[in-house]
């Protein structure tokens, strides 16, 4: 099966006016960014109690989107399915956007962003130790890898691109896998001490990537009226399916071993604490529950829509698992010594979700918005479709 | 080379806070504001915890001064992706404000709470005070003499203080030693070489009962306490 490539004509004025949206709200986090690097992090949300805020989990969030979504363009370019070949392009471009956008999350949530590179400079400078330094290679070797293999795909090599594309998942799964042991090895917080942290995320990657790709495929083809294949979608509803049954099995086995040894006073104070609504609503609720109960439903789960709705609870939902791991996994109180420790010393830390902190996020989304739909305006990323009158493309932002 | 380490005896302590005072006042760290207080954002580099076992009337108070436990096996610096950490030969574990990146990961590893974050700029006028702090000038140079916000900071057991003190020859652990063992009313702290088997250290801690915090961790804390 041929199929021939072309970018949208991107000159209505729908589209225009979603550019010129995605600027403002580029421009409104970027302004936010530079506040919170003059004044200090004090504008932000983050303290001395719970260190990593908001933009480190859209950071972990984004890169797990990537991940997964290029994991899956593999279908493609390694295993040869065909019938994928329309949404594989797309695929590769949204995971180079995704990373990208959270590699600025990552660069606006130090405290010194100009030392960014610092992160970069492998080997020489850098505490190889580190899970970060690691993930420096990590995430700067996938940045290059996912850039060859869509430049491969463009090029119509499919020998090289194969051979690319079979790196580029080794490098997915490792990428993602890294970023799970930032968290998984620290042994001194109990809610991300797990030997099990880089599968599971791993698992979230691929569900919340493939979720985030349904999603993207299906507006797009919607909105520049192209006819898309049915069976396609149903067929990757059902690999939504096991992954989120993965991942539901990984995380249900994590909170487990936690709760069963005596030290689990953590595990204990995330479930009913004051962050449990984040938990049991939006990661348990929203990731597992309802996308699980739509999919098997003998008849939502037979309909664009419903699985549609599915995969639009799995990208909120797992959003709701990287800040119920986050934010609640640094905010209990470290048991310094035995007894109840009296005062600020022993109160769990609260995060204040703060307007600067927020729009920067929003400004992160926005950028990285701007950049698939000029991506799609100027690369050939999208099948050529026999209704010439493509309308323009929305862009969807996760 | 020495390995420093300290000794906190816990029948000693009052509570008093004034090795907290000490140590803002030697290294120039900023006094937070009640709101900054309460939203966790004050920068200490020692602090006192009190902990209390058991209801009223039947309760014990206990009171834990907790600099940086300076371990041996310290979990900030494997976490450090940029070398902004690190353990210095004589055992002190440094920051390097000039190499931090301020990615907080290092917070996030740390089971003492021993870290803080620099959120904002010191404010020259109020924190800043020539006039109060020791004569700076003479002691070369001086690490923090103004500080950049965007980094994480640390108990540094003074090691400028121990520095100038070797170059000058003088024993360390009883003419020198950090400000919160100097300013403490009851001598609670002890400061000395840990593998000097004559250093009053060495004495206490082979005579006395002692115990570490978060042992659990097998962090190998060189901060050592005696009980009551």
């Amino acid at each position: 099966m041929s199929l021939a490539f072309t970018a949208t004509r991107g000159n209505s004025r729908s589209f225009y006016t979603l550019a010129t949206l995605l600027a403002i709200f580029t421009v409104v986090g970027l302004l936010c960014f530079i506040t919170s690097y003059i004044r200090g992090h004090q504008v932000l949300g983050s303290s001395n109690v719970i260190p990593w805020g908001i933009p480190i989990v859209v950071a972990i969030y984004l890169i797990g989107l990537s991940a997964g979504s290029l994991i899956l363009s593999s279908m493609t370019y390694v295993l040869g399915r065909e019938e994928y070949r329309p949404i594989s392009r797309i695929a590769v471009f949204l995971a180079i956007v995704l990373v990208f956008g959270a590699m600025v999350a990552i660069a606006v949530d130090l405290g010194r962003p100009e030392k960014t590179w610092r992160l970069f400079i492998f080997f020489v400078l850098n505490n190889m130790r580190s899970m970060f330094a690691i993930n420096g290679i990590l995430y700067g070797g996938y940045f290059v890898i996912s850039l060859l293999y869509l430049g491969f795909i463009f090029a119509e090599k499919s020998k090289w691109t194969k051979m690319m594309g079979t790196l580029a998942i080794f490098w997915a799964a490792l990428v993602h896998m890294g970023t799970g042991a930032i968290f998984g090895f620290v042994a001194a917080r109990p809610i991300f001490y797990s030997p099990i942290k880089p599968f599971e995320f791993l698992a979230a990657a691929m569900a919340s990537g493939l979720a985030l790709l349904i999603l993207v495929v299906v507006s797009v083809f919607r909105f520049t009226n192209r006819t898309l294949n049915k069976e396609m979608i149903f067929f990757l509803s059902r690999l939504l399916l096991a992954l989120i049954l993965v991942l539901f099995t990984m995380v249900f086995v994590d909170k487990l071993t936690h709760l069963y040894p005596p030290h689990r006073e953590a595990t204990i104070w995330l479930l009913t604490g004051p962050y449990s609504w984040v938990f049991w609503g939006i990661q348990v609720g929203c990731a597992y529950l309802l996308p699980i109960l739509v999919l098997i439903h003998p008849r939502y789960g037979k309909t664009i829509k419903g699985v549609i709705g599915a995969a639009f609870f799995v990208v909120v939902g797992i959003f709701g698992e990287r800040f119920a791991l986050v934010i609640p996994g640094t905010a209990h109180p470290l048991p310094f010594y035995p007894g109840k420790i009296e005062g600020i010393w022993g109160a769990a830390g609260s995060f204040p979700l703060t307007p600067i902190e927020t729009l920067m996020c929003l400004g992160i989304f926005a950028l990285m918005g701007l950049f698939f739909i000029a991506g799609l305006k100027h690369l050939d990323l999208l099948p050529v479709d026999e209704n010439e009158g493509q309308t323009p493309v929305k862009a969807k932002e996760g | 080379m020495p390995r420093w380490g300290m000794v906190i005896d816990l029948d000693k302590c009052v509570g008093c806070q004034a090795c907290t005072v000490a140590c803002k006042a030697e290294n120039n760290v900023p006094h937070g504001s009640p709101e900054e207080q309460g939203l966790r954002r004050e920068i200490y580099w020692n602090k006192v915890i009190a902990v209390t076992n058991g209801k009223y009337p039947r309760v014990n108070t206990q009171l834990i001064p907790m600099p940086c436990m300076h371990c041996d096996h310290a979990p900030c610096v494997t976490v450090c992706p940029a070398k902004a950490t690190y353990r210095r030969k004589d055992g002190i574990i440094v920051q390097d404000f000039r190499r931090c990146i301020g990615c907080k990961y290092c917070m996030v590893a740390c089971p003492y709470g021993a870290r803080s974050f620099n959120s904002k700029e010191q404010d020259e006028k109020e924190y800043y005070r020539h006039d109060l702090a020791p004569d700076r000038s003479v002691w070369g140079q001086w690490p923090f003499p103004s500080r950049t916000h965007g980094v994480v900071e640390k108990c540094t057991f003074c090691f400028h203080r121990i520095d100038r003190g070797m170059k000058e020859g003088k024993k360390i652990g009883k003419e020198v030693v950090p400000a919160c063992v100097e300013d403490c009313p009851s001598n609670a702290r002890i400061f000395g070489d840990l593998d000097d088997p004559d250093s009053e250290l060495s004495h206490l801690l082979s005579s006395r009962e002692w115990f570490r915090l978060r042992e659990e961790l097998d962090t190998k804390a060189k901060v050592y306490y005696l009980p009551k």
